[in-house]
């Protein structure tokens, strides 16, 4: 992995992501407006099932606002993202931050994949109600958020967070 | 604030939170004012909803602003980058007062249903565009020399995690 960062960051296409003094900035401030889109969204489906948030409309209607602004959401930030780590490959491969950060994305993007087309089934069914399980979920999903977005903060102070676990040689 | 190495991140990490999270739920009002996705939903009921949301998330940004601000006031207050930043938030929280107080005023009569008048779609546009600038110009100013996050060399610190 650290031959492979090593690599990648003599290559001309990384080499242009960081000299261009504008781009990193660029790309990290659009990751950043994203990180609102994705929350904001996320929080508004939880919210409807927690009942604090439009509890006027059905979750099929809510789901609908909200999911696709997510899901875009998500791929500009796999995007951005991508060109960060192309751009600075060292940085994010020797932050133990980035690994976790890339462990809870996964996690975070299947479980809300499921828990959507559990409870739109669901809510088909008996459009009121949702179980304590469902609750427990979105609370969890985003926890799982916020975690993302601190690791995702924390990959520029590796050692200061984790001491002696931190990759950074 | 500088000495306590485990702070920075955690401050800064809730910034972050903080003010993607004022954009995401301002965008939705915007996005409203400009008829997105459609004009069946109230706006009062929406600004009702999200903005409670706004001046939550705003006050912890200003919160942990402070306290980043205080770490390195001096340099900051230089910087060209916070300067154009502060600029840009000024013109976000005047575009938003003119908006309450002018164009709201008559929302009774494009609550729902019919398209917003010209002056409430410019101000969602407005918005929309302040905010990314301010979004642009924050994370500009971690790029630009002269901000000093590191240690202070004659402090004591307990490096042990």
């Amino acid at each position: 992995m650290q031959s492979f960062a090593h690599w990648l960051e003599t290559t001309s296409v990384s080499q242009t992501v960081k000299t261009v003094t504008w781009v990193i900035p660029l790309l990290q401030s659009i990751h950043i407006v994203m990180i609102g889109v994705v929350f904001v969204s996320s929080l508004m489906i939880a919210l409807r099932v927690l009942g604090r948030m439009r509890a006027d409309e059905p979750f099929e209607t809510v789901w609908r606002r909200f999911a696709p602004w997510m899901w875009t959401g998500l791929c500009l930030m796999a995007l951005t993202g991508l060109t960060l780590v192309i751009g600075e490959p060292v940085r994010e491969f020797t932050a133990l931050s980035f690994w976790i950060k890339m462990s809870l994305l996964v996690l975070g993007v299947t479980c809300t994949a499921l828990y959507g087309r559990s409870l739109r089934r669901a809510t088909l069914v008996s459009p009121a109600q949702f179980s304590a399980s469902a609750k427990l979920a979105s609370v969890f999903i985003v926890v799982l958020w916020l975690t993302v977005i601190f690791l995702g903060r924390a990959i520029a102070y590796d050692r200061e967070v984790w001491g002696s676990l931190s990759l950074h040689a | 604030m500088r000495t306590s190495v485990k702070a920075m991140p955690f401050i800064e990490s809730l910034h972050v939170l903080a003010a993607a999270t004022v954009f995401g739920t301002v965008f939705i009002v915007d996005l409203r004012l400009l008829g997105f996705p459609d004009t069946r939903r109230p706006v009062t009921l929406i600004s009702r909803e999200m903005l409670r949301l706004t001046w939550a998330a705003f006050c912890v940004a200003v919160l942990a602003g402070v306290l980043m601000f205080a770490a390195n006031a001096h340099t900051y207050y230089a910087n060209t980058a916070f300067r154009l930043k502060m600029l840009s938030l000024l013109g976000a929280g005047l575009n938003m007062a003119i908006f309450q107080g002018v164009t709201y005023r008559t929302v009774s009569a494009w609550d729902r249903n019919v398209p917003t008048p010209l002056a409430g779609r410019v101000a969602g546009a407005l918005s929309i565009l302040l905010w990314l600038t301010v979004i642009f110009f924050a994370r500009w100013i971690g790029f630009t020399k002269g901000y000093d996050f590191s240690i202070p060399q004659d402090s004591h610190i307990n490096f042990q995690f």
